[in-house]
């Protein structure tokens, strides 16, 4: 093994890695503020509202991911006049696709919850909203957790997709390496390591809010 | 205090409730019997609007309830609800439980609610729980801890739904005692109950429910000792 040849990756491997951190929490970030208000859509009396949030559904989980991604490269600055940076691009792509999937993590959350103890919140006194945060939500979000770490780790792996539309991230910064020098096992199986690597954190770090929750 | 005119209540196809009549004066204890699936609980749900009834009235402190406008959230403060499977907050600490409501709602400071916590869980006897969560307790703890959390919000009225159908038998006594005692402190209660001979000693009025409607209402010495109806008469004797 040649060790300078590897450690000259290093750099633009870690720019790639650093990338796709914010990348993945931004999407995360952005689904779950998304998801939760698909979810209230979904639990509303109005059924129209639910109307919508399954045609979502149905749009992001039945198209492919990389469907999804040059819809909204290509697609989005014709319909809005304008340009936008792929890196943005990107993050909007993968914050829609995790909304619709985080929208089924937090309802179904939500129905877990024994339905007396929005009656126990409501019997008190408190507003819809009131019960929903302070009854209802810290129960479902504990069994959310594993779910949510799940949903951390698919859209990890899927930012690897945005290096179609050329976005620099972990996959991309690999492929520019090898590209040139066609060593491409070995940095493939860097790349691969990194994304092992923030997946096995982000596995424990579930399982410690849990195990803490629990307690 | 509370009257309810002409109560209806449909789940789908099936009327549960066929208009019920009920007024309750300050101080009243009414026990609801009957049946299961007769409609009392649902009746009863109805009077703090967790079932909204598709027609009649109900008017508490002079208060349309269900005109447009008004206030639900706001009433419900001022009627306490037991249910049958307690509901406690099972995130939250025994004193937690009880104080959520008066800091949030009350405005109380939380020194001054936990005060008044530690209080109640002094006249239901579990001072010793007060840190304790609910899946600690037993069945009968978790319901004394559910009536002094309704009772934190100062209510002026109860309303108990079964409140020892789901504890073991050794267990409904501790439960019946604090629910007697409020009573003999002057709380206005409806109680929908199973204990017959609880509700006997504990109710000014004794309500049958059958059918969805209240067939028969009267001083419990008077229902049970000589009920009117043929079917009141068949129930007691299925249930004493």
């Amino acid at each position: 093994m040649d060790h300078e040849v590897v450690s000259s990756y290093v750099p633009a491997l870690l720019n790639g890695l650093g990338l796709t951190l914010i990348l993945t929490l931004a999407s995360m970030i952005a689904g779950t503020i998304l998801g939760f208000a698909l979810a209230m859509m979904r639990l509303s009396r109005f059924l129209i509202l639910g109307g919508i949030t399954t045609l979502y559904g149905t749009l992001v989980r039945g198209l492919p991911l990389l469907i999804q991604i040059l819809l909204v490269y290509f697609g989005l600055p014709l319909l809005t006049g304008i340009r936008m940076p792929a890196v943005v691009a990107g993050a909007v792509a993968l914050s829609l696709f995790t909304a619709g999937y985080m929208a089924e993590v937090i309802r179904s959350g939500i129905v877990g919850v024994d339905p007396g103890q929005m009656e126990a919140g409501r019997s008190i006194g408190f507003s819809y909203w009131q019960s929903m945060r302070l009854i209802v939500l810290p129960q479902a979000f504990r069994m959310m957790i594993p779910n949510i770490a799940n949903q951390f780790s698919i859209t990890l792996k899927d930012t690897s997709l945005l290096s179609v539309i050329g976005v620099v991230e972990l996959t991309m910064a690999g492929q520019t390496i090898y590209a040139l020098n066609f060593d491409t096992i070995r940095v493939l199986a860097m790349v691969g390591a990194l994304y092992l690597l923030v997946f096995f954190a982000a596995e424990r770090l579930s399982s410690l809010v849990e195990a803490r929750i629990r307690r | 205090m509370i009257v309810a005119r002409g109560v209806h209540k449909s789940f789908g196809q099936l009327e549960v409730l066929k208009g019920i009549d009920l007024t309750l004066g300050e101080g009243d204890v009414v026990g609801l019997i009957g049946a299961s699936g007769s409609g009392k609980s649902t009746f009863l749900r109805c009077l703090n609007l967790l079932e909204v009834p598709d027609a009649g009235q109900i008017i508490i402190d002079g208060e349309d309830v269900l005109a447009k406008g008004a206030n639900v959230d706001r009433l419900r403060r001022s009627i306490g609800m037991v249910f049958q499977n307690f509901n406690l907050f099972p995130h939250l600490s025994v004193l937690q439980n009880i104080t959520l409501g008066p800091i949030r709602l009350r405005g109380l400071e939380r020194a001054v609610a936990e005060g008044e916590a530690a209080e109640l869980l002094a006249s239901v006897g579990l001072t010793d729980k007060i840190r304790a969560y609910p899946r600690q307790l037993s069945g009968g703890q978790k319901q004394r801890v559910a009536i002094a959390r309704a009772l934190a919000m100062h209510p002026k009225v109860m309303l108990f739904d079964e409140p020892t159908s789901a504890l073991d038998p050794e267990l409904v006594n501790e439960v019946l005692d604090v629910i007697g005692r409020l009573a003999a402190n002057g709380m206005t209660m409806v109680i929908v109950t199973h204990e017959m001979g609880f509700a006997r000693e504990v109710a000014d009025r004794i309500a049958f429910v059958h059918a969805g409607r209240i067939l028969e209402m009267a001083p419990p010495a008077e229902l049970f000792g000589n009920p009117r109806e043929g079917r009141t008469a068949e129930f007691l004797s299925k249930v004493l």
